[in-house]
């Protein structure tokens, strides 16, 4: 017996077991309240009725825990403590009944085995008492109270353990069914042929998925059709009636046979399938089922195939003529290793020359669009790009590119011999094979043999193996250096193509692209002339590489101009740009960007750096300084990020000094190590800024280029001498910066507040006029130039305009404010234009204040 | 609010609208700078005293602006008053091309509105 006693649980067994317990010493204590005989023990059995009760106690609260051996001891202790309640109750009694209670507890919910076992020891115990009490008829009360709960026992298990495997049997087949349909769908569904059964009229009984695939009708709308008139091309319909009907009347319960047909898509589209049909006759059904392929996708497959095979001995033979010439497919890769189409022209003649056993080698090149050629390298040396161009048809090598086949020429012209280098030595013979790419010429290659060295016919196998590579190697090139320019110039429009002349500043910039350089990188730099006179430097680097970085740059470069040409401060220029980045690409786009504005007049930068690099500030001592202070967030990481403005001074003769990481980047080693590589080598290098950029990137670049982009950008706060003279553009923006200009030299005079400011004033009147006045000009810039005679300052105005004498009023005010400011005003016209001439004596201790 | 190097701001007072032009006023900014300081002017307002405290910078294109300023608010029957502090550049300015006989000018904004009313 297996199933019942695992139908239940410890906990369940357990309870069951207190019950029995419980109702037994109730049971027990009832017999005592009616009238018994004088025989029984009544104490003994209320004590033995209170044990029973306290195990139950202890079991019931224990159920949770209960192990299996602890249930069978305590079933044990229940049979003798029973066996005591006989013995106190004495023979007469009907307690002996009570045994098949623990008897039927064991069949129900113990193994067989365990149950017999239980049933033995009460058997044993009840033998034992009926031998002490000694009753009429031990052997008849022996087998009425062991036998009758075996009995009862033996039949309970017997009957559940058979209703148990009959309903497990059933649910196991119903499973099974369900399982084999499911695979069965899922066979036919998978199947890559279209699986169909029709009744014996014809209907659409099946359509799997592959039939819904193949003919554009899905099973719902196919299942309940006939099949005739859903796939059958109209004029084939009669001939599959027959057919179906001949094959529903053949003999046997199974038949089946293949043939060709014709079928209909939904689209009404045709194709050449094959149908593998068979009939099953089940009782009175017939079913028809059929495998449908479409023949014309294994006629494809076919073809594939073969065209596989074709491609696989191709390759076959590529790999064993690759394998042949391994010495020439060396010299192609190492070729284009090059960075230049020229280099690998020339590596390329050389290897051609030393693998052929060769004396001379050329390469001709096609030129782009026309049927002439041009040596693009020759191994006893190029020629100059400037020789003329040679004709398809002239010469050897003409010849070859005109008729496009291998050439083998012995002891040939002196004419025919293009390469002005072999006209130098004595030639036995020559080759030359075209170079072939996509079906056009794109040049020759030309060797020749000086005696005793001799090319016979054999050699143009070898030379037109070498010529497919080369064709190759230069197609490669020139697709590469193609994409090199592009990513190149696209770059470079996102730079500045001119830097603005800044009065007082002098300004210089450099972008080096990456040594193996694909996309397009995204850094940039820009300088910008800010509202005051000021420059605004951005050095910016937008991570990744590629079209997006480079269209987050310009989409950058553009906003940050505008920003910055509204005289913006800093920290709103960064911050609107962090707006920007974060709008448009979340989290997505980093850029880190540091923006300077620096201000001549007062000689001091302010910026705000965005996780970029420190610039770095060459002082006039010598010491460079990374200016680490105010960097926060780069741009994009967060919405709301402050951005702190700081600031430094740039005394004259300083230079600021800004570059994105790809300067300071060593492969391998910590960046404050490039960082202060950097500092180390600009210490050394020279102040004017252009010589200042090459200096750098010069020495800091490793030979063949950075691994990453590099751009830097220097700017030098030039001292200002006791003479200037300067250019400005005839626009009203051009007046803050000459005011910031002379008002630094004014300083450097030494002039006080009050006169600074007079001064500036009626310069700044004396260049408004000639802005006013710049039609006639042709927008030609005007001119400042200042020089101090002792204590005296003489600025000149000179302009191209025409000089209109001002009317009174609103115009005539500019004149009356040089006069009255200025101790001389002197205009001088001419025809070339105007020059004002102002003059005024220093009077006030500089910077002390003070009236004239 | 910033344009270029011209700052400006206009607060009215009551009766009076106090405009406050910071920066440096030249050709590039004076004529515009003008209009915007008449169009924040409401027809209401008896005085606008145009604060020039903080100013650092005028030419002669920013006086023909207070000219301009001074004419439109006459013929509107409203009232000019500048505000410059005595002895700097803008003063200086002011005395030369006798601006005092357009508008008068107040050593402070205080002085000047209380002048006003």
């Amino acid at each position: 017996m297996r199933v019942l006693p695992e139908l239940f649980d410890l906990r369940v067994k357990a309870r069951s077991l207190a019950y029995l317990f419980t109702a037994g010493a109730g049971l027990g204590l009832l017999t005592l309240a009616f009238p018994h005989d004088q025989t029984v023990r009544e104490l003994q059995l209320v004590v033995l009725a209170g044990i029973a009760v306290a195990i139950a106690g202890v079991v019931y609260v224990e159920s949770e825990r209960i192990r299996a051996w602890q249930l069978h001891l305590t079933l044990a202790s229940g049979t003798l403590i029973l066996t005591f309640a006989n013995y106190y109750a004495g023979a007469s009694s009907l307690y002996p009944l009570l045994f098949t209670w623990t008897a039927l507890y064991a069949f129900c919910f113990f193994s067989l085995g365990l149950a017999l076992a239980h049933v033995a020891l009460i058997g044993l115990c009840y033998a034992v008492l009926l031998v002490i009490q000694d009753p009429a008829n031990p052997i008849v009360r022996w087998l009425l109270a062991v036998g009758t709960p075996v009995v009862a026992g033996l039949l309970i298990s017997r009957l559940v353990e058979r209703t148990g495997v009959e309903a497990g049997t059933a649910e196991q087949r119903e499973r099974a069914l369900r399982q084999s349909e499911a695979r069965t769908r899922l066979v036919l569904d998978s199947a890559p042929d279209a699986f169909i059964t029709l009744d014996s009229d014809g209907i659409l009984t099946t359509w799997n998925v592959a039939a819904e695939r193949m003919f554009g009708w899905t099973a719902v709308e196919a299942i309940g059709k006939p099949m005739r008139g859903l796939i059958i091309p109209p004029e084939f319909r009669d001939s599959h009636d027959e057919r179906r009907r001949a094959l529903i009347d053949r003999k046997g319960a199974v038949a089946t046979e293949v043939f060709e047909v014709v079928f209909q898509r939904r689209d009404g589209s045709r194709f050449d399938g094959e149908a593998t049909v068979s009939k099953v006759v089940i009782g009175d059904e017939v079913i028809i089922s059929g495998f449908l392929r479409d023949l014309t996708e294994r006629q494809r497959r076919e073809e594939e195939r073969v065209e596989l095979t074709r491609a696989q001995a191709a390759r076959a033979e590529a790999e064993r003529v690759a394998e042949m010439m391994s010495g020439m497919g060396a010299l192609v890769d190492a070729a284009l290793a090059r960075p230049r189409l020229d280099e690998i022209l020339t590596n390329l003649v050389e290897g051609v020359q030393k693998e052929l056993g060769a004396d001379a080698a050329t390469i001709f090149l096609a030129e782009e669009g026309k049927e002439s050629l041009r040596i693009g390298a020759s191994s006893r040396g190029t020629p100059p790009a400037s020789v003329e161009p040679i004709a398809f048809g002239d010469g050897f090598a003409g010849r070859a590119a005109l008729s496009r086949e291998p050439m083998f020429a012995q002891r040939p012209d002196a004419a025919d011999l293009r390469d002005p280098g072999l006209r130098e030595i004595e030639i036995d013979s020559l080759l030359a094979v075209p170079l072939l790419a996509r079906g056009a010429v794109i040049g020759v290659l030309e060797v020749c043999a000086s005696p005793p060295r001799r090319f016979t016919a054999d050699d143009l196998g070898m030379l037109r193996l070498a010529a497919e590579r080369v064709a190759l190697a230069i197609s490669h090139a020139r697709i590469y250096e193609r994409e090199h320019q592009l990513a190149v110039t696209l770059q470079r429009s996102l730079l500045p193509q001119k830097l603005p002349e800044l009065p007082g500043l002098k300004v210089a910039a450099d972008y080096r692209p990456a040594a193996a350089e694909e996309g397009v990188g995204g850094d940039w730099y820009d300088v910008i002339p800010v509202p005051g006179g000021g420059a605004g430097l951005v050095m910016g680097d937008v991570a990744g590489k590629g079209l997006a970085a480079a269209s987050m740059v310009g989409r950058l470069r553009s906003a940050l101009r505008a920003y910055a040409l509204e005289g913006h401060d800093p920290a709103m220029v960064v911050q609107q740009l962090n707006r920007l980045v974060w709008t448009e690409a979340a989290g997505r786009q980093m850029v880190t960007l540091l923006y300077v504005v620096v201000d001549p007049t007062d000689g001091v930068a302010r910026w705000v750096n965005a996780g970029h690099p420190p610039p770095l500030l060459l002082g006039g001592n010598g010491r460079p300084q990374f200016l680490e202070r105010g960097t926060s967030v780069p741009l994009g990481v967060m919405p709301f990020p402050s951005y702190e403005e700081v600031s430094a001074d740039i005394a004259p003769g300083s230079t600021l000094v800004l570059y994105t990481d790809g300067l300071v980047e060593v492969p391998g080693a910590h960046i404050d190590d490039g960082l202060s590589l950097l500092a180390e080598q600009a210490r050394r290098a020279p102040d004017e800024p252009k010589a200042l950029c090459d200096y750098l990137l010069d020495r800091l670049i490793p030979e063949g280029g950075a691994p990453d982009d590099v751009a830097l950008l220097t700017l030098r706060n030039v001292p200002i001498g006791d003479d200037f003279r300067f250019d400005f553009q005839t626009a009203p923006e051009a007046l803050a910066s000459m005011r910031s200009l002379l008002r630094r030299w004014l300083r450097h005079a030494g002039g006080g507040e009050q006169e600074v400011a007079e001064i500036t004033t009626a310069c700044g009147e004396a260049a408004t006029n000639a802005i006013e006045h710049a039609g006639a000009g042709g927008g030609r810039p005007f001119e400042v130039s200042g020089r101090l005679d002792g204590r005296e300052v003489d600025v000149s105005v000179r302009d191209h305009g025409t000089w209109r004498t001002p009317r009174e009023g609103d115009q005539g005010r500019g004149l009356s404010l040089m006069r009255a400011l200025m101790d001389t005003v002197e205009v001088q016209p001419t025809r070339e234009g105007t020059t004002v001439r102002l003059r005024r004596m220093l009077r006030e201790a500089g910077g002390n204040g003070g009236s004239e | 609010m910033k344009e270029g190097l011209v700052g400006l701001e206009i607060e009215e007072r009551g009766d009076v609208v106090v405009a406050r032009v910071t920066g440096e006023l030249d050709i590039a900014g004076s004529a515009r700078t003008g209009e915007r300081i008449a169009d924040g002017v409401p027809t209401s307002a008896l005085v606008l005293v145009v604060d020039l405290m903080e100013l650092e910078f005028i030419d002669s294109s920013g006086i023909a602006m207070l000219f301009g300023l001074a004419r439109r608010l006459g013929s509107r029957r409203q009232q000019l008053r500048v505000a410059a502090p005595p002895g700097g550049p803008v003063s200086r300015v002011l005395e030369i091309v006798e601006f005092e006989r357009a508008a008068p000018v107040d050593p402070d904004v205080e002085t000047a509105v209380a002048g006003a009313n």
